[in-house]
């Protein structure tokens, strides 16, 4: 092995790579595949012992299941939700971002302490905020669960885009501002378009946040607004699980957030490394 | 068009007392450059005139106004940065017509206006490229492009082509030298470059650690320096410096050298000396100003003084040779042919009409 | 003039002042709200006696922070948090400075590979402990079909159930999510590696160990640093897995910090009793992330 990309490459080493890639990537793909295959499998075929490796055919009964007794309600709920939560936070956040990358407001411990909200644990604030929640009849409201989403999102995204913001040449705001240009308008004919794939990256990985977050929802959320995570712990049981159910509505919660990743990939390390590593 | 007068302006940064008290006019049509080493506050001097920088103290007035709190897109000013600022999400046109379009100039006169320009800097094919497909020579012209169509009454440039390679960047210069020329507007241009400055420049204000050392026209600031700084910035190869002794030889006076050579002064200078000798001086003397002695007889004020020649460095039309006169590395600008072998014995005439005397305690010329 | 002076020196009229406030305020008006108001709201009821069955809001004083130091449960749940992320974290840590060593030369192909692995990151905890549970079951999943043909003997394990298995099966399930975002980080890391300082060492004939050592390891360590403390603070906090897998169980043996919290909190209603128990979780966060950027700043 070498820490460069040597020039010198055998046909047996290219090999042995290729072999040694592709069996990682069986090994860690291979659950996902699982997931996958039983949402397609018959209950026969699911139950079977020992297990089969593949469905005889593509069987949609799982998922027609999820819709005929409307379990899909929660997919929807959390396109809204996660949506909803994501665009305010990009909303306040960029707006906020902005105003501490250029005028350095607050100066650094503010922008260190956005950050620090981060890093509090959910169950840490979630209690009180059912306590409240509870008073204002917030539980189990889209409201409620957007505003709290919003809210955990924002230091990410003010962190992110902060990022972003700084990256930008400060002439071309410059060349704006003499060229005639308010600092409304500079923002929306300069930062914005130059900003244009951060902001694109931190809207989808603000999303994915909210899509994938459980906690916050198992505990402010009812029957009305029920995410998927939520709903999918339902199928779990003591003795025996609701299988079909379980790998189905996995899917549903899972392919979103694969097709939007992989779109972002070009973004996916400075995205979940806070910025800390720009890939 | 506008004239710009500064009067006891003061900047801050934090601490650093970045601009102390410019006083500065530059009139209607004139091309004034700022110039000066690294951290002379030039650049800011810029800025603070396009109202990208705040002022701490004094006044700037644009055109008879003062603009202290005009917001910068107030000032009718257009501006050249120095990386260009193009927006690499719009075409070249675009890019062009980006101030018009915020000052809601109509399309028709929009389109009027950048055909005029591009006509002008020979950039109308790359009208509809993007800038990321532009060469850097491709892109200045883009930029000053932008500053044209705005027609606004003062031009800033903030050291527009310290980007470009050697070659571009003289055909850059005699390119803004000419648009100068054709638009008349008041321009004030940044740069560290002292040929620049030189080439230019109607007015150069040389800045030194907050201040203007001196300004004046070029031939002005090259031949009579106020201070050896000055002669130091301005001329290439730069001035040669070189400590020595003012002793008085008969009425006149002459320089001691620290090896012990003595050259008569000529005795045109000699009055303004008088009552100086024995004082501690620096000669400075251009590299243009010695050459080989030739014949017995020196005219009046050259003085012949033997050295070695230690470095040759032959540039095709000029070389440039080193040798040690008075215990310092002295160079000397020759014809081509001028000089033998490398470590040779060479004569040369110094032609102390032509040299400065520096105080060396006040760095003023004497 | 190269050097570029504050930013804030650089505004030049008041319209900005107003300006700059504005964009701020309403993302700090809602980080006030839901993060610093509950803080306030806990720490308060802390401090007073409200449970399930009585509301008394009068000063309890340090009774509940006195209880803390009582209450074994809540210990074995600290140490539970602690045990998990000491043998998760290096193993995450090891494994994806293994898999970005594969895939650091550049191959045909390399990027579908990347872009394959990415994906247990990117799911949602809840699911990937719910398919793992899939996985895991003892009669119906693939884990005991695989280690039977191994074992050459059918093998019964009850992995989210028996006391022996419950620990390597959560571990299992983190360090698959996980591994993939300490690979991706450390690949970049790598990857930014000065590339000439490497054919200096290698025309120095430096040996592998030793490039690994003085050159490799010292300009990746700040991104490790920053990936051992994001992962660091998800482990401390972990739930959803555990959730997923066990539910704590078997009795209580699996549960962490923040499964107890929910049970006193949502099961049990101790309204001020979780909330000190939430300040403590608060507490010993901050002093790791207190520690840890310290440390980093060393590191720099």
């Amino acid at each position: 092995m070498s820490f460069g990309y040597s020039r010198r490459r055998g046909g047996g080493r290219l090999l042995l790579r290729y072999v040694l890639a592709s069996a990682v990537t069986v090994i860690f793909l291979f659950p996902v595949y699982w997931l996958f295959m039983i949402s397609f499998k018959t209950a026969d075929e699911i139950y079977h012992v020992p297990p089969v490796w593949y469905p005889s055919q593509l069987q949609l009964g799982s998922y027609l299941v999820l819709f005929r007794d409307g379990d899909v309600l929660a997919i929807l709920n959390s396109f809204i939700v996660a949506g909803v939560s994501s665009l305010l936070a990009m909303i306040f956040g960029t707006f906020c971002a902005y105003s501490l990358a250029r005028f350095r407001t607050g100066g650094e411990h503010l922008a260190m302490w956005i950050i620090s909200q981060r890093m509090i644990p959910p169950i840490a604030i979630v209690f009180p905020i059912f306590l409240i929640y509870v008073h204002f009849g917030w539980v189990d409201t889209y409201f409620g669960l957007i505003l709290l989403y919003t809210a955990f999102n924002l230091p990410y995204v003010i962190w992110m885009m902060r990022g972003y913001i700084a990256d930008i040449p400060l002439e071309l705001e410059e060349s704006a501002l003499v060229d005639g240009c308010t600092r409304w308008q500079t923002l929306w004919k300069v930062v914005f378009p130059m900003a244009r794939s951060g902001l694109m990256a931190t809207a989808v990985f603000t999303f994915v946040f909210a899509w994938n977050d459980f906690i916050f929802a198992l505990i402010l959320t009812r029957t009305e607004v029920i995410t998927f995570p939520v709903q999918l712990t339902h199928y779990f049981g003591g003795q025996s699980n609701f299988w079909s159910k379980i790998a189905a509505m996995s899917v549903l919660g899972t392919l979103p957030i694969f097709v939007a990743v992989t779109i972002m990939q070009r973004y996916l390390v400075r995205g979940i490394s806070l910025g800390a590593v720009k890939g | 068009m506008a004239d710009v007068r500064i009067a006891g302006l003061q900047k801050y940064y934090g601490a650093v007392h970045a601009l102390k008290g410019i006083d500065l006019h530059v009139g209607e049509g004139e091309f004034a450059i700022f110039v000066g080493p690294s951290g002379c506050g030039k650049s800011t001097l810029l800025r603070t005139i396009a109202g990208l920088e705040q002022l701490d103290g004094g006044t700037i007035a644009i055109g008879g106004q003062i603009v202290n709190d005009m917001r910068p897109r107030d000032r009718n000013i257009a501006m050249v940065f120095q990386n260009y600022a193009l927006y690499p999400y719009l075409t070249v046109y675009d890019n062009v017509a980006f101030g018009l379009r915020a000052r809601k100039v109509v399309e028709p006169e929009i389109k009027r206006r950048v055909d005029e320009a591009a006509a002008m800097l020979g950039i109308g094919p790359l009208l509809q490229r993007y800038p990321r497909q532009l060469s850097g020579g491709q892109r200045q012209r883009v930029a000053i492009g932008r500053a044209i169509v705005r027609q606004a009454q003062l031009f800033l440039f903030d050291e527009p082509l310290s980007n470009l390679d050697a070659k571009l960047r003289d055909e850059m210069r005699g390119e803004i030298k000419r648009l100068h020329r054709e638009i008349a507007t008041t321009m004030i241009y940044v740069t560290h470059d002292q040929v620049e400055a030189m080439t230019l420049a109607d007015k150069i204000v040389l800045l030194r650690d907050g201040r203007i050392e001196q300004l004046g026209a070029p031939l002005d600031l090259f031949e009579r320096p106020a201070t050896g700084f000055v002669a130091g910035f301005l001329g290439s190869p730069s001035i040669n410096l070189i400590p020595a002794r003012l002793v008085a030889r008969g009425n006149g006076a002459a320089i001691a050298l620290a090896t012990g050579e003595t050259l008569a002064l000529p005795p045109g200078r000699t009055e303004a000396l008088a009552g100086k000798a024995e004082r501690q001086v620096i000669l400075g003397i251009r590299p243009q100003h010695i050459s080989r002695a030739i014949g017995g007889k020196m005219p009046s004020g050259v003085a012949r003084v033997s050295a070695k020649a230690d470095l040759i460095q032959p540039t095709g039309t000029r070389t440039f040779v080193t040798s040690h006169v008075g215990g310092v590395a002295v160079t000397v600008e020759l014809g081509a042919h001028d000089v033998g072998a490398q470590g040779s014995a060479v004569d040369y005439a110094v032609d102390l009409n032509r040299s400065i005397l520096i105080d060396p305690e006040t760095d003023k010329v004497l | 003039m190269n050097t570029r002076p504050a930013l804030a020196q650089r505004i030049s009229v008041a319209s900005d002042r107003g300006f700059k406030y504005l964009m701020i305020a309403p993302a700090i008006l809602i980080l006030l709200l839901v993060g610093i108001f509950p803080l306030v709201y806990s720490l308060v009821v802390s401090f007073q006696n409200i449970t399930m069955t009585e509301v008394d809001t009068s000063f309890a004083g340090a009774l509940n922070y006195v209880q803390l130091f009582k209450d074994s449960r809540l210990w074995e749940s600290l140490l539970h948090t602690a045990l998990i992320t000491m043998v998760a974290l290096p193993l995450e840590l090891v494994f994806g400075f293994l898999l970005a060593q594969l895939f650091l030369e550049r191959f045909p192909g390399r990027q579908i590979f990347v872009a394959l692995l990415v994906l247990p990151t990117v799911i949602s905890p809840i699911v990937a402990g719910a398919t793992w549970r899939l996985m895991f079951d003892v009669r119906f999943g693939p884990i005991g079909q695989i280690l039977s043909f191994f074992a050459g003997e059918p093998v019964n394990i009850l992995w989210t159930v028996n006391p022996s298995f419950v620990y390597p099966a959560i571990v299992v399930c983190e360090v698959w999510q996980w591994t993939p975002f300490m690979f991706l980080l450390l690949l970049a890391a790598l990857s930014n590696v000065d590339q000439s300082q490497l054919e200096a060492a290698e025309i120095d004939g430096a040996s592998y160990w030793r490039v690994l050592r003085q050159i490799v390891i010292p300009a990746i360590t700040p991104v490790i640093a920053v990936a051992v403390l994001i992962r660091g603070l998800d482990l401390v906090r972990i739930f959803d897995i555990i959730w997923a897998l066990t539910e704590g169980g078997p009795g209580s043996m699996t549960e962490t910090i923040s499964l107890y919290a929910y049970v006193i909190g949502f099961v049990q209603f101790d309204t001020s009793y979780t909330a000190a128990v939430a300040f403590l979780v608060i507490v010993i966060l901050t002093a790791i992330v207190t520690i840890a950027l310290r440390r980093m700043e060393m590191v720099r």
